[in-house]
This record gives C-alpha cells, sequence and structure tokens, in this order.
C-alpha cells in the first residue's frame, strides 16, 4: 500500500470531491460543500497560526463580513461574479485595517483582541439595520446554486491547497517561520516584519471572505447569528488544531474528523450539539492541543507518515551533489585602518532611572578587530543592541562607514551590513541549520531565492563545521553547536561590521581556540570587522589589535592589550577594592 | 431627557460598573497569577445568577443565604477545573499550552451557557425581591440599589484587605510581580495558583447574586461580561483593584450615557471599541500594576 499523503493521494482526493455533486444526491453535495467551506477557513486560519504563530480567534469575523458582502451585493441584483469579487475586497480591506491595532499585541492579548472583533461585529451586523438588515437578516435570491457554489467552492479550495504548499518553500513563507520562532532576531537578519504580518492576514481575510460569500450563495440566508456567533466561530479554530497546526495535513484531518462528527450529530441528536462540541473541543486543548498527527501512535504508524511530515527543504537534484567549496560567498572587503567603520557619538541608552549606556565615543577601524570588556551591567551588551537597533538610543550618533544609522530600523541595519551573534544563542528552534543560515541570506542585499540561498548556506555551515547537523533541527543542538550556529548566521548576513557577544564563555580550550581561528580568519580573508564582547582575556589575547573597556555605561580605557590591563581604573574595575587591599596586604 | 433622568441613568451605571469590576476583580487576580486568560470567566456570572434566581424563585431563600451557598461551590468548581483540566498544560511548549488553555476555557464557556439554557430555560431571569423605594426629589433609587451598592464597597475593601494583609494575599501579589522569585522565597505557586483560580471564581459567585438583584440574567450574556472584564483589566492595570473599579465605573456609566443619549444596542459594541482604542495608544495598558 502507498503512504498516505503523497502527490497521488492529492489527486485522488481533488476527482472524489469534484465527482461528488454528479451523484446528484444534495445531501451528500451539501455535506462535502460544508468541509470545503471549513477546510477553507481553517487551513487559511492556519497560515497566520501555525506558520507565524499568531493565534487568531477572530478568524472567523472574514468568513461574516465575506457573507455580508456578498449577500449585499447579490441582493442589489449584481451578477454573482461581481459579489464574490466584492466579498474578497471587502474582507481583505477590513483585515487590512485591524492589522494595525491588533499587531501591537502579542500572545494572549493578540488572542483576546481578536476574538473580541466578534462580539463588535454582531453587534454592527445587528445595528446597522438598512445596510444589514439587522436581526431578521438577508434572505438572498432563492434559486438553487448548489452546484455552481460547489464548484467554486471547490476552486477556493484547491486555491487554499496551492497556497499552503507555496508557503513551505518561498521566501515569504520564511519569513512567517522566522517570525513565529523570534521576531526580534528575524528583524536582525534583515526581515521587515510588520508587512509580512499585515500580508498574511490580508491572504488568510480573503480567503476566508470568499468561503463566506459562496456559503452565503450556497445558504441564501445570513443573519448575524450565524456567521457571527462565539460557538460556531471557533469550530475552524478547533479543527486545524484538532489535525495539527503547522502540519501540511493536519487542518484537512482535523477538518474532516470533526465535520463528520458534527453531521453525525446534527442526524442523531436532538439539543445538546453545543455541549457536545465544547466538550470536543474542551478535550482537544486538554489533551491534544499539539495534535493528532503530532501524537506519538500517530507517528509510529509507516502508512501514515506521509501525513505527519513538517516540510523542511533539503537540497535536492544537483545541489546535493555539489561539492563545498570552503570558500564562503563572501564579497573581500578592501579595508583600510585609517578609515573608521564604526563611529559611536556621546551614545547614550537609558532604562526608566537607570543609565547603562552613558556618552560612550569610540570609533573601530576598517579590518580591525577590537575586544570589548567590562564587568557584567558595564554596558556592553546594550550598546550592540544600540548598534543593531534594538534599542533607539536615547542620545547621540552612530555611524556605519560614514553613513548615520539614525532612525532606521532592525532591517535596514542589517542591510548596510551589521550582523551580530547574542549572548545566549537564540537560533530559530524549529527550523533546520540549513534555514538557520538561509534566512538571512534571502533576506540579505543580495534577496537571494530559497533554492540558492539554501545552496549558499551550506558553505557557512562546514565553515562553522556544523556539516554533520546540516539538516538537524536546532533546537536539537549542543550549547556549542548553537554558538557555532550563531556565529554562522551572523557571517550569512554578509556583514561589514560583525558583533560577537560572548561566543567564548562556557566552551573548552580547544572550542575557544577554535572560535579564535574563525574570527581572525573572517578578518583576514573577508576583510570584516569584529567587535568582539569577551571576558576570557587569554581569548581575547591571542586575537584582538586594541582592547575598549567600559565600566558604568562609560568608556575608561581604550588602547592595546598589554597597556590597558596595567591601567589604574581597568585594575581596580576588575580586581575590586577589596582584592586590591588584600594584595597590599600580602605585600 | 431631564436632569433628574440623567442621574437616575449615572446612578444605574455606577451601579452597573461596580458589578463590572467585581467580575474584572477575579479574572485580573486570576490572570495576575497563574497568567491565563479565561474565557469563560464571565459565563461564571451568567450561571451564577441563573442558579441564584433558581433558588430564590423555589426556597425564597435570602440573597446572603444564596452567597453563601454560591461562594462554596463555585470555589470548588474553579479548584478542579483549574487542577484537573488547565494545569497540565502547564508542561507543555508554549505554544501548545496557550491554544490548549484558550480551547479549554472556550470549550468550558461552550458548555456552561449551553447546558444552563437547556437545563433552566434560555430565558432572563432575575431575583425579584421587594424593596422599598426611597425618593429624593424625582429621583428613585430603590433599597436593592443601595444594598448591591454596600455590597460591592465592602467587597472591594474586603479584598484589598486581604491582598495586603494576609499571608495568601501577600502570595498572590508576589507571584503576580515575580513567580520565579516567589517560589525562590518558598511560595508553593502551583498550589497558589488552583487556589487563586479558584478564589477568583468564587467572587465571581457573590458579583453574580449582587447582579441578578437588579439586572436580568441569561445562560448567553457570559462572553460580553468577559470581553468587558478584561477591557477593565487593561485600562485598571493587572492585579490593581482600585484602577480596576475606577474603570468599572467609567465603563459602567459610559454604556449608560451611551443607551441615554444614542440608542441602547450600541452599548455592547462600546467596551471592544474601547478596548481597541486603548491597545492601539497604550499598548502596555494604563494602570501601573501592583
Amino acid at each position: 500500500m502507498r503512504r498516505l499523503g503523497g502527490p497521488a493521494w492529492k489527486m485522488a482526493l481533488f476527482l472524489a470531491a469534484g465527482g461528488v455533486p454528479l451523484a446528484g444526491n444534495a445531501y451528500y453535495t451539501t455535506f462535502a460543500f460544508t468541509i470545503l467551506i471549513a477546510f477553507v477557513l481553517a487551513q487559511s486560519w492556519d497560515w497566520v497560526a501555525g506558520e507565524m504563530g499568531y493565534v487568531n480567534l477572530g478568524h472567523y469575523c472574514f468568513y461574516g463580513i465575506g457573507a455580508y458582502a456578498f449577500a449585499i451585493v447579490l441582493v442589489a441584483k449584481y451578477p454573482v461574479v461581481l459579489a464574490m469579487l466584492f466579498a474578497l475586497m471587502a474582507t481583505a480591506i477590513a483585515a487590512a485595517v485591524f492589522a494595525f491595532p491588533l499587531f501591537r499585541l502579542k500572545g494572549d492579548y493578540f488572542a483576546f483582541g481578536t476574538l473580541a472583533l466578534l462580539p463588535l461585529a454582531e453587534v454592527l451586523a445587528l445595528n446597522m439595520v438598512p445596510v444589514t438588515n439587522g436581526s431578521d437578516g438577508i434572505v438572498l435570491p432563492p434559486d438553487n446554486v448548489l452546484g455552481e457554489a460547489y464548484y467554486i467552492a471547490l476552486a477556493v479550495c484547491v486555491a487554499t491547497v496551492i497556497v499552503t504548499g507555496w508557503l513551505t518553500h518561498v521566501r515569504f513563507g520564511y519569513a512567517l517561520k522566522s517570525i513565529r520562532n523570534d521576531e526580534e532576531v528575524a528583524e536582525v537578519m534583515g526581515i521587515r516584519i510588520f508587512p509580512v504580518k499585515v500580508a498574511v492576514i490580508v491572504l488568510a481575510a480573503a480567503f476566508a471572505g470568499l468561503a463566506g460569500g459562496v456559503q452565503a450563495w450556497q445558504m441564501s440566508f445570513i443573519d448575524p447569528g450565524t456567521v457571527f456567533g462565539l460557538n460556531v466561530a471557533l469550530v475552524p479554530v478547533a479543527m486545524a488544531l484538532l489535525g495539527g497546526s503547522g502540519l501540511l495535513w493536519g487542518p484537512l484531518v482535523g477538518v474532516l474528523l470533526l465535520a463528520t462528527m458534527q453531521q453525525w450529530l446534527l442526524v442523531n441528536v436532538t439539543g445538546y450539539q453545543a455541549t457536545i462540541y465544547g466538550t470536543v473541543i474542551l478535550l482537544i486543548g486538554r489533551f491534544m492541543p499539539g495534535g493528532l498527527l503530532r501524537a506519538s501512535w500517530v507517528r509510529e504508524r509507516r502508512w501514515l507518515s506521509g501525513l505527519v511530515q513538517e516540510h523542511h527543504e533539503r537540497i535536492t537534484g544537483t545541489g546535493a551533489a555539489r561539492q563545498v567549496s570552503g570558500q564562503l560567498p563572501l564579497a573581500v572587503r578592501p579595508t583600510d585602518r585609517s578609515r573608521p567603520m564604526l563611529e559611536c557619538r556621546e551614545v547614550s541608552m537609558t532604562f526608566g532611572g537607570n543609565v547603562a549606556v552613558n556618552a560612550v565615543s569610540l570609533s573601530i577601524m576598517q579590518g580591525e578587530i577590537v575586544g570589548l570588556v567590562g564587568a557584567n551591567g558595564s554596558g556592553k551588551t546594550t550598546l550592540f543592541n544600540c548598534i543593531s537597533k534594538v534599542y533607539e538610543p536615547v542620545g547621540g550618533g552612530i555611524l556605519l562607514d560614514g553613513r548615520p544609522l539614525a532612525g532606521l530600523r532592525r532591517d535596514q541595519v542589517a542591510h548596510l551590513g551589521v550582523g551580530r551573534t547574542y549572548q545566549i544563542p537564540r537560533p530559530f528552534g524549529d527550523l533546520t541549520v540549513q534555514e538557520n543560515i538561509a534566512v538571512p541570506l534571502m533576506f540579505g542585499e543580495d534577496r537571494l531565492g530559497p533554492r540558492e540561498a539554501l545552496d549558499q548556506a551550506r558553505e557557512f555551515v562546514a565553515y562553522a563545521r556544523l556539516d554533520a547537523r546540516l539538516t538537524d533541527r536546532a533546537d536539537a543542538l549542543s550549547p556549542q553547536e548553537r554558538k557555532a550556529l550563531e556565529f554562522a548566521r551572523a557571517l550569512a548576513c554578509k556583514p561589514k561590521l560583525l558583533l560577537v557577544d560572548e561566543v567564548a564563555s562556557g566552551l573548552t580550550p580547544m572550542e575557544i581556540k577554535r572560535f579564535v581561528e574563525l574570527i581572525r580568519d573572517v578578518r583576514d580573508r573577508y576583510g570584516i570587522t569584529v567587535v568582539w564582547v569577551e571576558h576570557i582575556f587569554s581569548a581575547l589575547a591571542q586575537v584582538v589589535d586594541r582592547v575598549i573597556v567600559l565600566e558604568q555605561g562609560e568608556v575608561i580605557a581604550d588602547g592595546v592589550l598589554g597597556d590597558v590591563v596595567k591601567d589604574e581604573r581597568v585594575l581596580r574595575t576588575y580586581l575590586g577594592g577589596a582584592a586590591q587591599k588584600a594584595a597590599v596586604g600580602h605585600a | 431627557m431631564t436632569l433628574e433622568a440623567l442621574i437616575q441613568v449615572l446612578i444605574g451605571g455606577l451601579l452597573l460598573g461596580g458589578l463590572y469590576a467585581l467580575v474584572a476583580f477575579g479574572l485580573s487576580l486570576i490572570y495576575g497569577v497563574v497568567r491565563i486568560l479565561n474565557f469563560s470567566h464571565g459565563t461564571l456570572l451568567s450561571v451564577g445568577g441563573v442558579l441564584a434566581s433558581l433558588l430564590y424563585a423555589t426556597y425564597k431563600l435570602h440573597p446572603v443565604f444564596l452567597i453563601l451557598i454560591l461562594v462554596p461551590a463555585f470555589f470548588a468548581f474553579g479548584y478542579l477545573f483549574y487542577a484537573y483540566l488547565l494545569q497540565p498544560l502547564e508542561r507543555r511548549s508554549h505554544f501548545e499550552s496557550t491554544v490548549g488553555t484558550v480551547l479549554v476555557t472556550v470549550g468550558a464557556l461552550l458548555i456552561l451557557s449551553d447546558l444552563t439554557a437547556k437545563l433552566a430555560g434560555a430565558t432572563q431571569r432575575n431575583i425579584p425581591l421587594r424593596f422599598e423605594a426611597i425618593e429624593i426629589g424625582e429621583i428613585v433609587i430603590s433599597t436593592t440599589q443601595i444594598w448591591i451598592l454596600g455590597g460591592i464597597a465592602v467587597l472591594t475593601v474586603a479584598m484589598q484587605v486581604f491582598l495586603r494583609k494576609t499571608w495568601f494575599g501577600r502570595a498572590i501579589r508576589a507571584v503576580t510581580q515575580d513567580p520565579v522569585g516567589a517560589r525562590i522565597c518558598g511560595v508553593d505557586s502551583s498550589r497558589m495558583k488552583a487556589a487563586t483560580f479558584a478564589f477568583g471564581s468564587s467572587i465571581v459567585a457573590v458579583a453574580a447574586v449582587l447582579y441578578s438583584m437588579s439586572f436580568p440574567v441569561d445562560p448567553y450574556m457570559g462572553f460580553g461580561l468577559t470581553v468587558k472584564a478584561f477591557t477593565i483589566i487593561i485600562l485598571g492595570g493587572i492585579g490593581n483593584l482600585v484602577g480596576a473599579l475606577l474603570a468599572g465605573l467609567f465603563l459602567g456609566v459610559a454604556e449608560g450615557l451611551t443607551g441615554f443619549f444614542w440608542k441602547p444596542e450600541w452599548a455592547p459594541a462600546l467596551s471592544v471599541i474601547l478596548l481597541l482604542l486603548i491597545l492601539v495608544v497604550f499598548p502596555k495598558g494604563l494602570g501601573r500594576s501592583r
């Protein structure tokens, strides 16, 4: 038996769905129609939730807006095509407008804000009587359009499947996956996230709007309760989650199961539908919020394994055979030691009353490797965050290669050539090592296509000696491998200036030696300027041209390592007053 | 449209707003300690209100007795609900525990309102207490309203004292501010969470009895209340009871005035619009959490 989930299965499903109305049984056709609509809703919800990680509980609201828009235009005696178009436009515009307040929220707050859209829409539909006919609802022309509506729904459904497949391997899809994992890092890797968020919710809403329109046509009656009611609104969400959010086949499996159950209940149980439905939703939430297809007893069935795969791109065809060249695909930058790469002029950053960085001025020359040291809390990482625009400094100016960074976003700074690592590595956990590195390649200045980016990523993976982990998920890596991945990913931003944050802490001497070699190599071979925050002086001593010491947010020393370690203030900072006294006492 | 009518509307608004605030207190405590949004919180009020009305109609129990019956019942319900349905989700990944919590509480919402409607009927009910009317000029205030306002005031003060002076109240505030720190200092956070969930639910029981003394309740009104309570805690600050009380009174009066100057059917939209507006202008909420 062929495994479920292959292309042949998709084709068979499609043909079976297309043949349903030919059987001429209105009951089955209506049931299949319900499934198609539910699938479009569940799957389009999952583009926002499963792919981008935002739980939009008000998705059904767009279905309702589409239904109303369609009904209003159709009742005004315009053709169906126009009505569908209007349903699409109205929902897309509504989604774009709602996106602005809603995307200021995260997590639970986003879920709640979106859920509140439903009662709002219901009140609007009830009270805008001249447009919506209030609680009486809208009666559409009583034509039997089941057949036509069915094929439109099937077309929308096929488009949904195509978009879902498309999202797994295009640049836009990788932007969604990066946002799901870590928004800040996604921005630092060069992704401009707000347009991506708006685009995906508009896309999802447009599909929900089409579903609403075609359903209104088939039912030939809508009222506020049926299209905005809370008890129906969460059903598509429950379906997607039951199957498995974020899995290609998850929403479909959930839709088939729950819709069948719903139909059975309608026929066999009078009353208590909402109770039974609520119980099902509750049990799904309690026992398998990850979905049926993630449950271990499903994963172990080989014939089901085609359904449960997560889609991680692997190099296929010619790319796989190509040998890694050992040469990173980076332009070799000429360096002029007399010209500054980074200039900070009186940069200040405060948090409430706490001055973390206090009027710091420093310059880093092209092709230099500079160590940035200081006690914990002295402002090193905050300075990095000011340069990469994780924080907007409250005062002063920063110039990169002569260009002021004031007013730029994180992604713009990344495009200008700032690459950075985090002290505690923040890889995109559910992407593979290869995909992690492909993200900055896709969204950098070169804007590579996903295929090229994944291919190029192998060079960086090899450079960081992670070849054996190429297709493993990043959250399965050891701490040391994460640091290596973080370093390689920063290089994949193709930076002029590399900000390295405590990459050596917690590593063995051998591993530290590796990193020192890498840092020297990127400067010597590719002309990348490096600023390295580190506590381990022995590591710095092997490679840095110069050391800058921060204390309480201010620069207290700046010079070659040998001089700096003899400086009075540096000694006091590093050894402390007590240690100094102790030293005197012993003498 | 006289001044007396306006004052009447304002009193009604204050009353309603105070009751909203009581619902919000529970949600606020639960959100502060357990860090989950209980979508079925307001539905507890509609269930409690229907139960209280039925008990009153059948046994003519005094509202104080109704409160004494419902509070322990809701406490037990909240404790078991959290311990068996929500707490196990904490061990899952972030995304799974978020959606799991949402599904469990939304499922509970659907079950509670549907069962109540099926068993007790979907009609509106209340506790038709006969109290004397007090007339001050043209303004008529019933003693019921005074009792309710008094009840809200007593409960707010009692809650405040409880949170500031008792061991449990201090533990709630500690966990709200810093769960890890509280655990390091010996607060058993998992039992705290269940107890807080139960405590927050039992406050709703009091609110339910007071509510049904002057406004009709029905099985499906619950989610609207949850939205209002959430708007109130965003306005007033999570864990800030005084802020929640002020925000609740503001919302109640604003709804009353919407009905007075415009149309009462638009009043339910007010809280959602207010919520969206606050979120746009002050994404971190207005009040400082305490």
